[in-house]
């Protein structure tokens, strides 16, 4: 029990520093979320850290929102689609 | 070869600019974007036999377009190899024997929520994201950008999601380094 609990303690920064990033993309084993829970409780660095992806997480989502406005207006060329219903009708 | 089923004479006209999107937010380019719907047209008029009825035709047609892309991601020029086990010591922050950091990250004191609003920098975020090497830039965009399922990029790139971590958590990094010299130590 006590040498586990030094084990979580233990964990340094390098050690977590990825484990931030992956708990964005997926839901960490528990063991994992219980070691990065208590790290980021006891240390500033990594609490600031986590803020910053925070931080670039949302910018992403506002640059996707611009970008699928102008994803919504994009079509072929109207050329590109006349040679493939050419070839389509050709060989049908 | 032809199967009642179908109706290819119509593809172009109902799918053409649905799939050449598809594509493009993939591929990011449009030349690419559009040989993809091209290639896949043509294999699914050639594999017209193949298609029973059992899903609709919009559906056939964009598995077929899938296929078409993870093809374009496999080819030799646009491979994506990681190592996952070779990242722990190449971070570009640095930390010292104990595992702790040697430089402090910067407090940008900016609130995640109120990010939203500040366009200036999503500008800069967005100039940050084109200095990434080619494989990062593609996977962050489509996962944080465009907002594709984690799965669904696993597949088209054919990694595993242990990988995909790893290519997340790198450029994120970057793009972390690259804000803090271009937007926060200026402000």
């Amino acid at each position: 029990m006590f040498s586990g609990m030094m084990k979580i303690l233990k964990m340094s920064c390098e050690d977590v520093y990825p484990l931030i990033s992956e708990s964005q993309d997926h839901t960490l084993p528990f063991s994992s979320r219980m070691r990065l829970k208590i790290h980021i409780t006891i240390c500033g660095l990594c609490q600031i850290y986590k803020k910053q992806l925070a931080v670039i997480c949302r910018v992403a989502k506002v640059i996707g929102k611009e970008d699928a406005k102008i994803l919504a207006e994009s079509n072929m060329k109207p050329e590109a689609k006349e040679k493939i219903q050419q070839w389509i009708e050709k060989k049908r | 070869m032809s199967n009642e089923l179908l109706e290819p004479q119509k593809w172009v006209e109902r799918y053409a600019d649905m799939m050449y999107r598809y594509s493009l937010v993939r591929v990011r380019d449009p030349e690419a974007a559009e040989e993809l719907v091209q290639s896949a047209f043509f294999a699914a008029l050639k594999s017209q036999n193949s298609f029973a009825g059992k899903s609709t035709e919009k559906t056939w047609l964009f598995g077929i377009l899938k296929h078409k892309i993870m093809d374009f991601f496999r080819s030799s020029k646009n491979t994506i190899s990681i190592d996952p086990t070779s990242d722990k010591k190449s971070g570009l922050i640095k930390f010292d024997s104990s595992g702790h950091m040697i430089q402090k990250p910067g407090d940008w004191k900016l609130d995640p929520e109120k990010t939203t609003e500040n366009n200036e920098l999503a500008q800069v975020l967005a100039q940050c994201l084109k200095g990434l090497p080619e494989k990062y830039h593609r996977i962050f965009v489509l996962k944080e950008i465009d907002g594709i399922s984690s799965e669904e990029i696993c597949n088209e790139f054919d990694i595993k999601p242990t990988n995909l971590w790893v290519i997340l958590h790198r450029a994120r990094n970057q793009l972390k380094q690259c804000l803090e010299l271009k937007w926060f130590q200026t402000k």
